[in-house]
């Protein structure tokens, strides 16, 4: 496993940002979905050593979170969720003195940040200063200057935050890139359900400082046992009450009606009601579940009755 | 995809543990300040007085061989006593405290213009700009992100104190050609050592802390300014005052020059030159000394001789502990305020 953490709790006076959480994440991309103040921010800061947990304990890539936060910084790569910069300094030098920072040879940092900022397509940019680079550029030079030590984890903290679609999608693409083709391992904390599902396999759902729901993203949106969704040529209304005289139920959902069978009854029993009521199928699907779905599903179940 | 891909190298280097973690910053701070063509301007003007001490002591070592070379140069020498023309070896402890002693005494007013100008962005900036997620989340403790910074400044005034003082000392050693030099001047090197430390470190403290008050590095600067000038006027209003004892430790520069004369001993070096002019007071007061302060003290003696304390520059001044002790007073403030203003990333959003 890359990150391991066991009964991790994390209080600020009377808020509780995580509340004995226990995970495991796997190498790859994995993302770290949950709504404002779930605590996914304080998971990040904790797994880098940056805060200090009450109880439990983790590691990173092996590492303990609580003997050597140093190392587990050295070997990952961090771009913070805020608007950040290193004031003054022009874009390659930004990337140099982080490169710097976390131990890299000057020398090497400078021709490593030239090299980076040309895969993050700030090439151009690279020798204006920073304060004038717009949102989307400086989220590209964050990324710049977290990867310019080629760590063994990368963790992004909300890094399509505030930015345009195109933008957005620029940064998604870079992070896919990194996890797909370069091998690099992700960690992608977000509350924008396409950008976790665009980029990983892996998602961990957090709420109230805890792991509501973790697994890989196509396993958790698994097909429904006894739900389909069914587009017929003729009359939709009609075959629905033919459905509900059967025990089934049926919901119009824009063109097409989401049923789910009685228990005991199997998709032969759709083609041969159609087949008496020479009705035709058009389109017929199990029903899968939307990463939304499992989102709100989640967070439906851990709310208090 | 591209045949030959060109975006996202693996790096094979190794992160180096050579150099401490605070060096990074130190390193880019001084290179930053460098570009300031003021900063430049400042650091080789406060070099001038360094050339003076060089130039001092050569030809005080050269006086001591009683060179040929000085030869041109006697007229300068024939006003001293005749006991330190005759012997000037004896009275050479004494020369280079109070040259030293002066030299660093004129690097005060540098060591308050350099950290006015290279400090107040330091940390005021990074709070501007939110840096400081950034250096936490590279492999940096608080303490290290403090150290870089006041090494920043530490680095300026170190160049303009310790630095020249060493040279000077060297070429001093050199021109002596006296084994017996080291023996009699280590003190001083030690002094001029711990003095520019203190200074490096007071100073680097305090404006590293008024930086973290604002995230306007004019008002930074005005902070500074206000230490320095405002408490040397408001010392000086307090002369006026039956508590004038007590002004200087109303002045930042006063306290640290205290503190100076006590690492030094330069009260000592000062009775020792001026019993010497008393014993050939006849002959100081019809041919007075040719320069500097023997002149001054030459003067000073013969209107004050029951004065106890014979150093010309020194005022009526505390005992040098209560000026140590405003100075720890003010590092210690510093570091409160350096360790509430600049908080780590342990706190909730």
């Amino acid at each position: 496993m890359l990150i391991e953490l066991e009964n991790v709790t994390k209080t600020y006076g009377a808020v509780t940002a995580l509340a004995g959480l226990t995970a495991s994440l796997p190498e790859g991309a994995v993302g770290l979905l949950g709504p404002n103040g779930a605590g996914k921010t304080t998971m990040i800061r904790s797994l880098l050593g940056l805060i200090a947990v009450d109880d439990g304990r983790g590691r990173v890539m092996g590492m303990d979170i609580l003997a050597e936060p140093l190392e587990i910084r050295r070997k990952a790569g961090f771009a913070p969720e805020d608007e950040c910069l290193f004031p003054g300094l022009t874009g390659v030098r930004f990337v140099a003195y982080a490169g710097e920072l976390v131990g890299m040879p000057p020398r090497d940092a400078l021709q490593r940040a030239h090299e980076v900022l040309d895969y993050v397509e700030l090439g151009e940019a690279r020798y204006r200063r920073v304060e004038s680079y717009s949102t989307g550029m400086k989220q590209r030079l964050k990324i710049a200057s977290a990867i310019v030590h080629d760590p063994n984890l990368l963790i992004l903290d909300e890094p399509t935050n505030g930015m345009d679609p195109a933008g957005r999608e620029e940064i998604l693409e870079l992070c896919r890139d990194l996890s797909r083709a370069k091998g690099m391992n992700l960690l992608i904390s977000s509350h924008l359900l396409p950008d976790v599902e665009a980029v990983c396999e892996h998602v961990v759902v957090l709420g109230g400082g805890k792991v509501l729901a973790a697994g890989r993203i196509d396993e958790l949106k698994r097909a429904h046992d006894r739900q389909y969704e069914l587009r017929t040529r003729g009359d939709q209304r009609r075959f629905a009450e033919l459905l509900t005289q059967r025990g089934a139920t049926a919901e119009p959902v824009n063109d097409h009606l989401l049923i789910e069978l009685p228990e005991g009854a199997t998709v032969a029993m759709l083609w041969e009601l159609a087949d008496s009521n020479d009705e035709q199928i058009r389109s017929l699907r199990p029903r899968r579940s939307t990463l939304e779905e499992v989102f709100l599903r989640s967070l439906t179940l851990a709310e208090p009755n | 995809m591209p045949i030959l891909d060109q975006g996202y190298q693996h790096w094979n280097g190794r992160l180096g543990a050579r150099a401490p973690r605070w060096w990074a910053i130190t390193r880019q701070g001084v290179k930053v300040q460098l570009k300031n063509r003021w900063v430049v301007m400042t650091l080789v003007g406060a070099l001038i007085p360094a050339l003076g001490l060089v130039a001092f002591l050569a030809l005080w070592g050269l006086f001591e061989q009683k060179s040929a070379i000085l030869t041109p140069l006697l007229f300068l020498f024939q006003n001293l006593p005749e006991e330190l023309r005759a012997g000037p070896k004896g009275y050479r402890s004494a020369v280079w405290t109070i040259s030293f002693s002066t030299f660093l005494e004129f690097q005060i007013f540098a060591s308050m213009m350099l950290t006015l100008l290279v400090g107040p962005d330091l940390i005021s900036q990074d709070l501007r700009f939110n840096a400081l997620p950034l250096y936490f989340s590279k492999p940096l403790r608080r303490v290290d992100y403090f150290i870089g910074k006041l090494g920043i400044i530490a680095a300026f005034l170190l160049a303009v104190t310790l630095a020249p003082a060493v040279l000077a000392y060297v070429v001093g050693l050199g021109f002596s050609l006296d084994p017996a030099t080291l023996r009699d001047t280590w003190r001083v090197l030690a002094a001029s050592t711990a003095f520019s430390l203190i200074v490096a470190a007071s100073a680097g403290l305090l404006m590293l802390a008024f930086s973290s008050l604002s995230r306007n590095s004019r008002h930074v600067t005005a902070l500074w300014v206000g230490l320095w000038m405002v408490g040397n006027v408001a010392s000086g209003a307090m002369m006026a005052t039956p508590q004038r004892a007590w002004a200087p430790l109303l002045s930042y520069t006063s306290n640290l020059g205290n503190v100076r004369d006590a690492l030094f001993g330069v009260d000592a070096e000062w009775e020792k030159l001026s019993r010497l002019f008393r014993a050939g007071r006849e002959i100081a007061q019809s041919n007075a000394p040719p320069f500097g302060p023997f002149r001054r003290r030459a003067v000073q003696s013969s209107f004050d001789e029951d004065q106890p304390s014979s150093n010309p520059f020194s005022l009526s001044k505390p005992s040098w502990p209560w000026a140590a002790g405003v100075l720890a007073g003010l590092g210690a403030v510093s570091v409160v305020i350096l360790s509430t203003r600049v908080r780590s990333l342990d706190r909730l959003k």
